[in-house]
C-alpha cells in the first residue's frame, strides 16, 4: 500500500466523517430535530429539586411562614447572605421574624440554611430569570407576608389562647383527677382503716 | 539568559498567549519563546483566578466549606463535593447508608463523563473542529439535565452532606440515566467515525507532546494524562473509597504518552464509567439517604489527615489539619491540573505553535482548579 | 464572439460605472447570502437553528450585521504601519471584484470578455496574498504576522496544484479540436478562455469532472486552501492565532476582508463550475441560473467540509501540498498529455 494506501485511506476516513455531518444535517432539516430551546418563547421545565434563591414557605393552615427568628440559618450561611432580626411579638408567645433580608447575589445555593432551620420554613424558589441592571439582589423575603402578619398574629393568639385554655383545662382536669384519686385513696385508706378496726 | 545563547538560537521572539486567548481554557497564560513557529521555551503563568478557597476553609467550619468544594473545579464539581464529604466522613467515622453510596457513585460517574465530554469538545475546538464540540455539548447537556433533577444545580453542585446526600433519586432519574448510557454508547460510535478515525486528527495527535513515564512521575502527573503514559494509577482502584471496590471496571492504560493516547484514554474512561453506572443502577438498594444519628457539630480530631479521590483530571487530595474544633487549622487541596500543567514546559519545548495548543488541550487543565 | 454586456454598453461613458455597479451589487448580495447560508448550514449540521429572528428565516440577519459593521468607528491601533494597514483591506477587496467580472455567466452574459480569463483569475488571486501579508505586517501584532506568514506560504504553495489541475483541463479543451462553433460562427479554440472551456463541455456533452476526476479533487482541495477555508484555515486559526492576519481590524475594514473572503469562495467555486461542471450548461433553466446553482452547490460542499474537520497543522499542510498534491497533479497532467498525444 504505502504512499497511495495512506492517501486513499485518509481520504476514506474524511468521507466517513462527512457522512456523519451530512446525516445530522438532514436530520435537522427534514426531521426538525434541532436541539435548541427557543428560550423566551418556550420555557424550561424545572426539576422538583431545582435550586434558586431561598424563600419562606407559606404554610396552608397559618397562611404565613413559620420563622421563629432563631438565627440558625444566619449563623450557618457560608456566604453571609441572610440578615434577619425579630423576637417577641405583642400578644403572642411565639417569636416572629421582623426583618428577613436575603442577598441572592451572594447565595451559593448550598442549602445549609434549609437543613438547619428548626421549623423547616425555608425552601428554594423557582425563579430563574435573574438578569438585573445592578448588583443589588437583596430581597425582602417577608414582603409577601407582611399583609398577613396581623391576621397571623390574631389567629396565633386564638390558637395560643385555645392552647393555653386547653392546657389549663387539662391541668385542671389533671389536678381534679389527682385530687379525686387522692380522695379515693384516702377513702380507701379510711375504709381499710375501718376494716382493720373492724377486724 | 545571556546574549550568547540568544544569538545561537537565532531570531527568537516571545509571544504572550493568554490569559485572554480563545484556546487558553479559562485564564491560563503561556509565555512562549518562539523561533518562527517552533516553541523553544514555554512558561505557564497561573494565578488569574485565585479565589483563596484554602484560606476560606480556615475561616469557616467544616460544613460551611461544602459549597466551596464544587467551585474549585467546576467541571467535576460533584466529585470534589462528594470527595470532601467522604474525607470528613472517614475522619469522623460517620457511616454512610447503602443507598447514598450507590447514588454517589452514579452521580460521580455521570459527572466524570460530563467532564470528559466537555474536554472532548474543547480539545477538538482547539484543533479547529467546531461541530464535534457542539455534538459533545449536546450529550453533556443531557447529563447536566439529569443531574439537575436531583441536585438542583447544573455545575456547582452542593449535593453531598456529611453522611449522605441531600435529595433522594427517583425512578425517573434512574431511567433517564439508563437511557443516557444507551445514547452515549451510540454517540461514541459516531464520534469514532467523525473524529477518532479522522486522518487529520490522527496526524495532529500521534507522536505529538510525548510525556514519558519518567517525566510524568517526576512531576506527579495523575489522571488520564498519567495513564496515557503507561502508569496504571487510579485512586478508585489503588485506594478504593466510597464503595468503588464493589464495581467491576478497568483502568485503561496506554503506553505512548502522546496526545493521541490521552485522547483514547478519556474515550475509554467514558466507557468504563458507563459500566460502573450500569452496575450501580442495577444494584441500588432502597433505604435512607442520610444516617439517622449524626453529630451536631463536625469537630475535627487533633492531627493531620490525607484523603484522596479520583477526579476527572486525576488525583484530588485533601490534607486536613485539625485541632479539635470544627474549623480546620489548614485544609490543603492537592489539585491534579496543577501537577499536570507543571510537566508542560518540558513537553512543549521543541514543538510547533499549533501543537502547543493541542498538547495543553489534551492534558485537560481547568484553571480555577489550579489557582484554587 | 458572443455578445457581451460591455459590447452592449460600448461607447457609452456609463459603461464602466454600470458594470462596476452591477458587480458590486451582485457581490454584496452574494456575500450576504453566503454568510447567512454558512450560518444556517453550520447550524443545521450542528443540530441548531441558526439565525431565525431578523427577517424570514433570519435572512436579514447578515444585513443587520453588515450595517453594524459599517456604522462602527474605524479604529487604527497605535504603532501600526499606517499606509500598509489602511491599504491592505482595499487591496484584498479590489482584485476579487475584478476577477468576478471575467466569468461567463452564460453564453451572452459576460461582463468582460478576455481571451486569457483563466490566467487573469489566477493572477488576481495572487494579489490577495500581498494584501494579506500587508495586513499582517502592517498590524504590528505577532498573531497577525504569524497568520500572514502562514498565509503567504500556504497560498503560494497551493497555487501550484491549483494551476496544474486547471492546466490538465486546458489540455483537454485544446485537444478537443482546432475550432469551436460559437454564436458568432466558428472560432479557433482557446483553452485559456473561460467561455471556450464551457462551450467545449457543452458541445462534447460531457463534463470535465468525468474526464478529469483527479484534477477535480485536487482543484477542490487546493481551492479550499487558497480561500483559507477549514481544514486549511491556518492563517486565521482562531484557536491558535486569535484571528490571524485580521486580528487588529474592525468595523468596515474588517468587513472588506470578510467580503473578499466570501467572494473568493464564490470565485473558486465558479471556476470549478467552469472547469469541471459545464458552466451554464443545463436544461430548462436559463444559463446564469444553472451557473449560480452549480456554484452554490460547490460552496455548500466547502461549507460542509469546513464544519466537519479539524484543522491541519502548518507543516502538515505544506507536506500535504508538496508531497501529495503537487506530485499527483503533475502525474495527472503528464498522464493527460500522454493520452492526448496517443489519441
Ligand atoms: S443556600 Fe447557602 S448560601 Fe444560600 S442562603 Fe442558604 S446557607 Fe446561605
Ligand atoms: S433557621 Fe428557620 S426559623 Fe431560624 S431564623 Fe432561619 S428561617 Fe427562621
Amino acid at each position: 500500500m504505502g504512499y497511495f494506501g495512506n492517501v486513499f485511506g485518509g481520504f476514506g476516513s474524511l468521507l466517513s466523517g462527512m457522512s456523519v455531518t451530512l446525516r445530522k444535517f438532514s436530520q435537522t432539516v427534514i426531521r426538525r430535530k434541532a436541539v435548541t430551546m427557543q428560550y423566551p418563547k418556550e420555557l424550561p421545565e424545572l426539576a422538583p429539586a431545582y435550586r434558586s434563591a431561598i424563600k419562606l414557605i407559606r404554610f396552608e393552615e397559618s397562611n404565613s411562614h413559620d420563622c421563629v427568628a432563631c438565627k440558625a440559618c444566619e449563623r450557618i450561611c457560608p456566604s453571609y447572605c441572610i440578615k434577619l432580626s425579630g423576637g417577641k411579638v405583642e400578644g403572642i408567645k411565639k417569636k416572629r421574624v421582623a426583618e428577613f433580608e436575603m442577598d441572592f447575589a451572594l447565595c451559593s445555593l448550598c442549602g445549609l440554611c434549609l437543613d438547619v432551620c428548626p421549623t423547616d420554613t425555608l425552601e428554594y424558589s423557582k425563579v430563574y430569570e435573574e438578569a438585573g441592571y445592578n448588583r443589588d439582589w437583596r430581597v425582602d423575603l417577608l414582603a409577601e407576608f407582611r399583609d398577613y402578619e396581623e391576621e397571623f398574629v390574631a389567629k396565633q393568639r386564638v390558637i395560643e389562647e385555645k392552647a393555653a385554655a386547653e392546657k389549663k383545662a387539662k391541668a385542671e382536669a389533671a389536678k381534679k383527677a389527682k385530687e379525686a384519686k387522692k380522695k379515693a385513696e384516702a377513702d380507701e385508706k379510711a375504709d381499710n382503716d375501718s376494716k382493720e378496726e373492724l377486724s | 539568559m545571556s546574549s550568547d545563547s540568544q544569538a545561537s538560537e537565532g531570531e527568537v521572539y516571545s509571544l504572550n498567549m493568554g490569559p485572554q486567548h480563545p484556546s487558553m481554557h479559562g485564564v491560563l497564560r503561556l509565555l512562549l519563546d518562539l523561533r518562527g513557529e517552533e516553541v523553544i521555551r514555554a512558561k505557564p503563568v497561573i494565578g488569574y483566578s485565585h479565589r483563596a478557597h484554602e484560606k476560606m476553609a480556615e475561616n469557616r467550619n467544616t460544613l460551611q466549606f461544602l459549597p466551596n468544594t464544587s467551585r474549585v473545579d467546576y467541571l467535576s464539581g460533584m466529585i470534589y463535593n462528594l470527595g470532601y464529604c467522604q474525607a470528613i466522613e472517614k475522619l469522623l467515622g460517620i457511616d454512610v447508608p447503602e443507598r447514598a453510596i450507590y447514588i454517589r457513585v452514579i452521580v460521580n460517574e455521570l459527572n466524570r463523563i460530563a467532564s470528559h465530554l466537555l474536554w472532548f469538545g474543547t480539545f477538538l475546538l482547539d484543533l479547529g473542529g467546531i461541530t464535534p464540540f457542539l455534538y459533545s455539548f449536546d450529550d453533556r447537556e443531557e447529563i447536566l439535565d439529569i443531574l439537575d433533577q436531583v441536585t438542583g444545580s447544573r455545575l456547582t453542585y452542593c449535593y453531598g452532606r456529611f453522611g449522605g446526600v441531600t435529595w433522594d433519586v427517583d425512578e425517573t432519574f434512574l431511567t433517564r440515566a439508563t437511557a443516557f448510557l444507551a445514547r452515549i454508547r451510540e454517540r461514541l460510535h459516531m464520534y469514532k467515525q467523525l473524529v477518532t478515525d479522522n486522518v487529520i486528527l490522527r496526524e495532529r495527535c500521534t507522536g505529538v507532546g510525548v510525556v514519558s513515564e519518567a517525566l510524568a512521575k517526576s512531576y506527579g502527573v495523575t489522571g488520564p494524562s498519567l495513564r496515557a503514559s503507561g502508569v496504571a494509577y487510579d485512586v478508585r482502584k489503588a485506594e478504593p473509597y466510597g464503595g468503588y471496590d464493589r464495581f467491576d471496571f478497568e483502568v485503561p492504560v496506554l503506553h505512548e504518552g502522546d496526545t493521541m493516547a490521552r485522547f483514547h484514554i478519556r474515550i475509554r474512561e467514558i466507557e468504563e464509567s458507563c459500566k460502573i453506572i450500569e452496575q450501580a443502577i442495577e444494584a441500588i438498594p432502597e433505604g435512607e439517604i442520610l444516617p439517622k444519628k449524626m453529630p451536631k457539630r463536625f469537630k475535627l480530631p487533633e492531627g493531620e489527615y490525607y484523603f484522596a479521590v479520583e477526579s476527572a483530571r486525576g488525583h484530588f487530595g485533601m490534607y486536613i489539619v485539625g485541632d479539635g474544633s470544627d474549623i480546620p487549622v489548614k485544609l490543603k487541596l492537592r489539585t491534579p491540573s496543577f501537577s499536570n500543567l507543571s510537566a508542560m514546559p518540558e513537553t512543549l519545548a521543541g514543538t510547533m505553535l499549533a501543537d502547543t495548543i493541542a498538547i495543553v488541550g489534551s492534558i485537560d487543565v481547568v484553571m480555577p482548579e489550579i489557582d484554587r | 464572439m458572443p455578445q457581451t454586456l460591455t459590447q452592449l454598453l460600448d461607447g457609452s461613458v456609463l459603461a464602466m460605472p454600470i458594470a462596476a455597479g452591477l458587480i458590486m451589487g451582485m457581490l454584496t448580495v452574494n456575500v450576504l447570502m453566503l454568510v447567512w447560508a454558512e450560518r444556517k448550514v453550520s447550524a443545521w449540521i450542528q443540530m441548531r437553528m441558526g439565525p431565525t429572528e431578523v427577517g424570514p428565516f433570519g435572512l436579514l440577519q447578515t444585513l443587520a450585521d453588515m450595517l453594524k459593521l459599517i456604522s462602527k468607528q474605524l479604529i487604527t491601533p497605535s504603532n501600526v504601519d499606517k499606509p500598509l494597514y489602511h491599504l491592505a483591506p482595499l487591496l484584498a477587496f479590489a482584485p476579487v471584484v475584478a476577477a468576478v467580472a471575467l466569468f461567463p455567466f452564460s453564453e451572452s452574459t459576460i461582463l468582460v470578455q478576455n481571451d486569457y480569463g483563466l490566467l487573469f483569475v489566477f493572477a488576481f488571486g495572487g494579489i490577495a496574498v500581498i494584501a494579506i501579508f500587508m495586513a499582517g505586517w502592517g498590524s504590528n501584532n505577532k498573531y497577525a504576522l504569524l497568520g500572514a506568514i502562514r498565509s503567504v506560504a500556504q497560498n503560494i504553495s497551493y497555487e501550484v496544484p491549483l494551476i496544474l489541475s486547471a492546466l490538465s483541463v486546458v489540455l483537454v479543451v485544446n485537444a478537443m479540436g482546432p475550432t469551436l462553433s460559437s454564436g458568432d460562427g466558428v472560432v479557433a479554440i482557446n483553452g485559456l478562455d473561460l467561455s471556450h472551456i464551457v462551450m467545449t463541455q457543452d458541445q462534447q456533452g460531457i463534463w470535465f469532472v468525468v474526464l478529469q476526476p483527479i484534477a477535480a479533487i485536487i482543484y477542490f482541495i487546493s481551492a479550499l486552501a487558497e480561500t483559507n477555508r477549514a481544514p486549511f484555515d491556518i492563517p486565521e486559526a482562531e484557536s491558535e492565532l486569535v484571528a490571524g492576519f485580521h486580528t487588529e481590524y474592525s468595523g468596515m475594514r474588517f468587513s472588506l476582508f470578510f467580503f473578499a473572503e466570501y467572494t473568493n469562495m464564490l470565485i473558486v467555486s465558479m471556476l470549478a463550475v467552469v472547469l469541471f461542471f459545464g458552466g451554464w450548461d443545463g436544461p430548462v433553466l436559463p444559463g446564469p441560473a444553472w451557473f449560480f446553482l452549480k456554484s452554490y452547490a460547490v460552496i455548500f460542499v466547502m461549507m460542509w467540509v469546513r464544519w466537519t474537520f479539524p484543522r491541519l497543522r502548518f507543516d502538515q499542510l505544506m507536506t500535504f501540498c508538496w508531497k501529495v498534491l503537487i506530485p499527483l497533479s503533475i502525474l495527472n497532467l503528464l498522464a493527460t498529455a500522454f493520452v492526448i498525444a496517443v489519441l
